[in-house]
């Protein structure tokens, strides 16, 4: 072999076979091999394997909202303990005004408010303190709102049964959650839906003119009915015990009853809730879920031993899906869907198959079509884009990178496209040729001078399809990347392979001239 | 062998830049074309960037009348599009909130199921997240183009990185004014077509630009016309070549590779066209408003 160094001939040998070694475990492709090298393959997008893509967004005006709230309690409780007199509360949508009949106390209530809620803004002006939920105090209640919606929502797919699946922070108030496999998406839906915050509250059947006016006194909230809207509840605002308290909670089934949710507390809720029904005999207690009441029986007895069962006119599904969420705790704020994007197996087994048959029509239409115009070198092209498509593969493989849709469409067009750094070669043997007759210097003068050609023209590609990756999102990534990866590699198997092949060929046919 | 490609002369002398007058005039009157539709006619925008529920269904024993009609007396803004063959169809709702499309998704299903084999996708978009990827495509193709100038800039001279950029704005409003004549729905994966063809029209005027500056060095004498059309011809099989492997594989994509991915085929197949015949007629051309000799006199 002519002018074509060893360790030139060894890289490009070994590079190739592991090429196409490392593309095994994907065209194999078994899905629960625990072999260590056939663990290697290619990850199928949601849109390939079937599954759920879910973006949720925390509702975090709710909990400024809720804090607002929270601020206004306390300042009334503090002015109580305090012997001041409100005369005024002005709640605006960033902060709380509080008018005092007096400003003698007015700096030891700001002093016991900060106490209990470090980082606020607190002003003093004559006699109005204003609390303001400044861009600090949202920051805390933000960050920590959605590390608390993350786990919750983790123990909530986790109880669903899903295998394998990614949930993770997308930008400051979302949830990226992908559920591969996910057979029913509506029940995922339902599940991450509710907030799920329960709480036990004494209702108040003495004062019947609040209710009649719609308008509570303080300390008190209205609250409707789970499946009547128009029956309301005058409820304690302060709640008995709430859901933190729950150790356990499962749907059961009951004859009397029929499906319900049975429940256990821990020793603080036990003691709670034994010392309020001891003390309340006679009363109702609403159990209410997520803002209505879904039951409010008579306690007709001292419930001591910590657990219960709630009623309700479930289903079987209904009463488990409801222990589902108690066991995973409350949301701290309700989530929304914002996008969501769900396949069925079946269409993903149909993209599979369209790919593939676009994929090898296209490859054998472009060899075809290579051989009829360059003839052996053409021949020698299509080993290179073969062997291009086994190292897009292996790559892919390698790199855990996942296949979409849109990625199986990178592979076609980089099919089509990557071709081009051979014709570019080719073009240049080609007028190489008229000038000169030593085969292998123009076989050596072609590929030098395509090869500034070939940089300048798959950059400007690369560029572009760096920038897909950097702003788009899911999918189209996967396209990107499959772009990417064959413009690397058609520029490996261009200027390597086929160098290494049209050497090879030249000098094993002993071609005294070259006609392209 | 074949070697076919005798068919195209190793030297051919086809006098492109003699048209350019033509061409110049057929482009300009298909970009203000273009204008006109986006802004009269607009794009077909699928719900990526207008928001909305889509639901695609396989179905038995049903026609897509019968379904528009169970659906329409609950939904008055539903349309229905068959997807491939009779028996899959798209079904798309406009929504109004988040909230609301859970309980439509669900409502629908209740509502067709017995004549449903099976669900194969569904898909929601919000408001807020149509408007924000609609925003960060905009955002990629813009510094997709100005990245693009910059490197040509730096490589070449910066009346190379011109002339590319025309060609490359030429290349997207045209496609985008195709898009809205054909009525191809505009989704996130047109993005990334466009994008794509971005890449390639550029990929192949460089190609001939390269050929432009070598040839620059090498005939110091010979009038720019004539040297422009030398570079566009001494590229022109090549050009030819990879332009047609290129639509092979995406002719293939677009008949075998599904109903997903087809309209995706469509705009890179529109594009590839379009980018080649640019990078001829538009991007070359282009670079005959700078004149390049006085300067090359003075070294």
């Amino acid at each position: 072999m002519k002018n074509y160094p060893i360790w030139k001939s060894f890289t490009v040998v070994s590079l190739v076979l592991l090429g196409i070694i490392f593309a095994i475990p994907s065209i194999i492709y078994d899905e629960n091999s625990e072999n260590w090298f056939l663990k290697n393959k290619i990850n199928l997008g949601l849109d390939l394997q079937g599954g759920s893509y879910l973006l949720l967004e925390v509702q975090l005006d709710v909990l400024y909202k809720e804090e607002l709230d929270n601020f206004v309690d306390s300042v009334r409780l503090i002015s109580r303990d305090q012997a001041v007199k409100i005369e005024k509360i002005d709640i605006q949508e960033n902060e709380v005004l509080v008018f005092f009949a007096n400003k003698d106390k007015i700096k030891d209530i700001r002093d016991s408010f900060f106490q209990m809620y470090r980082g606020v803004s607190l002003q003093i002006s004559n006699n109005r303190l204003s609390i303001k939920l400044n861009d600090e105090y949202r920051k805390i209640i933000q960050d920590s709102a959605i590390k608390q919606s993350l786990e919750i929502v983790r123990k909530r797919i986790d109880e669903s049964g899903t295998k394998e699946p990614l949930i993770q922070r997308s930008g400051k108030k979302r949830i990226l959650l992908q559920l591969p496999g996910v057979k029913d998406p509506e029940r995922i839906k339902d599940l991450l839906g509710k907030t799920a915050k329960l709480t036990f509250h004494i209702v108040d059947n003495d004062n019947t003119s609040a209710l009649q006016n719609n308008l509570a006194p303080f300390g008190k909230i209205i609250v409707p009915d789970m499946y009547d809207e128009n029956t309301k509840y005058l409820l304690d605002k302060r709640a008995v015990v709430g859901g933190e308290n729950l150790v356990d909670a499962k749907g059961s089934f009951d004859q009397t009853e029929g499906h319900a949710v049975s429940f256990r507390f821990d020793t603080e809720g036990a003691q709670k809730f034994g010392k309020v029904t001891t003390n309340n005999i006679g009363k109702n207690l609403a159990v209410v879920l997520d803002g209505v009441v879904i039951t409010a029986p008579r306690i007709s007895s001292a419930i001591t031993g910590g657990s219960g069962i709630i009623t309700g006119n479930f289903n079987a599904q209904e009463a488990s899906d409801l222990a589902v969420l108690l066991r995973a705790g409350a949301l701290p704020a309700p989530l929304e869907i914002v996008e969501e994007r769900s396949v069925g197996a079946g269409l993903g087994a149909d993209s599979i198959a369209a790919g593939q048959i676009a994929a090898i029509i296209g490859m054998v239409l472009v060899c075809i079509f290579m051989i009829l115009i360059y003839g052996t070198f053409g021949a020698l092209a299509n080993v290179s884009l073969i062997v291009n498509l086994f190292i897009i593969i292996s790559l892919l493989g390698a790199i855990g990178a996942t296949l979409t849709l849109p990625g199986i469409a990178g592979i076609v067009l980089t099919i089509g496209m990557a071709v081009d750094a051979n014709v570019l070669i080719f073009e240049r043997i080609k007028e190489e040729s008229l000038k000169q007759t030593k085969v292998f210097q123009i076989v050596k003068n072609g590929f030098d001078r395509a090869m500034s050609t070939i940089l300048d023209a798959n950059i400007t590609t690369l560029i572009a399809a760096v920038l897909l990756f950097a702003f788009g999102s899911g999918p189209i990534r996967g396209f990107s990347i499959t772009l990417s990866l064959g413009v690397i590699a058609s520029m490996f198997t261009a200027l390597m392979l086929t160098n290494f092949l049209v050497y090879m060929y030249l000098s094993f046919a002993n071609k005294k001239e070259l006609k392209l | 062998m074949f070697g076919l490609n005798k068919i195209i002369p190793v030297e051919p002398n086809i006098n492109f830049l003699g048209l350019r007058r033509n061409f110049l005039i057929l482009s300009i009157l298909a970009i203000f074309i273009s204008i006109g539709l986006l802004s009269i006619k607009g794009l077909n925008l699928g719900i990526d960037f207008k928001g909305g529920t889509l639901i695609e269904v396989s179905t038995k024993n049903t026609s897509i009348g019968e379904l528009r009609e169970i659906l329409s007396s609950s939904y008055s803004d539903v349309s229905l599009q068959e997807f491939g063959n009779e028996n899959i169809i798209l079904i798309r709702l406009q929504n109004k909130s988040n909230q609301e499309s859970i309980e439509t998704v669900n409502s629908v299903k209740n509502l067709i199921q017995d004549k449903v084999v099976e669900f194969r996708r569904s898909e929601f978009v919000g408001p807020t997240i149509s408007s924000e990827l609609l925003f960060r495509g905009f955002q990629a193709v813009s510094f997709a183009l100005i990245a693009i100038l910059i490197y040509i800039w730096l490589r070449f001279e910066w009346q190379f990185g011109f002339g590319a950029v025309v060609a490359l704005t030429h290349d997207v409003l045209f496609t985008l004014g195709l898009l809205s004549i054909l009525n191809v729905e505009f989704s996130l994966a047109t993005i990334a077509a466009i994008l794509t063809i971005a890449g390639y029209s550029i990929n192949d005027t460089v190609v001939i630009f390269d050929r432009v500056r070598e040839n620059l060095r090498k005939y110091k004498k010979l009038e720019l016309v004539d040297l422009f059309n030398l570079s566009v011809n001494n590229t022109l099989s090549r050009t030819i070549m990879t332009s047609l492997t290129t639509l092979l594989a995406l002719v293939s994509l677009f008949i075998f590779g599904g109903e997903v991915i087809r309209p995706f085929a469509l705009t890179m197949i529109i594009g590839v066209i379009i980018g080649t015949y640019s990078s001829v007629f538009i991007a070359v051309p282009t670079l005959l408003i700078f004149k390049f000799r006085p300067q090359d006199e003075n070294d």
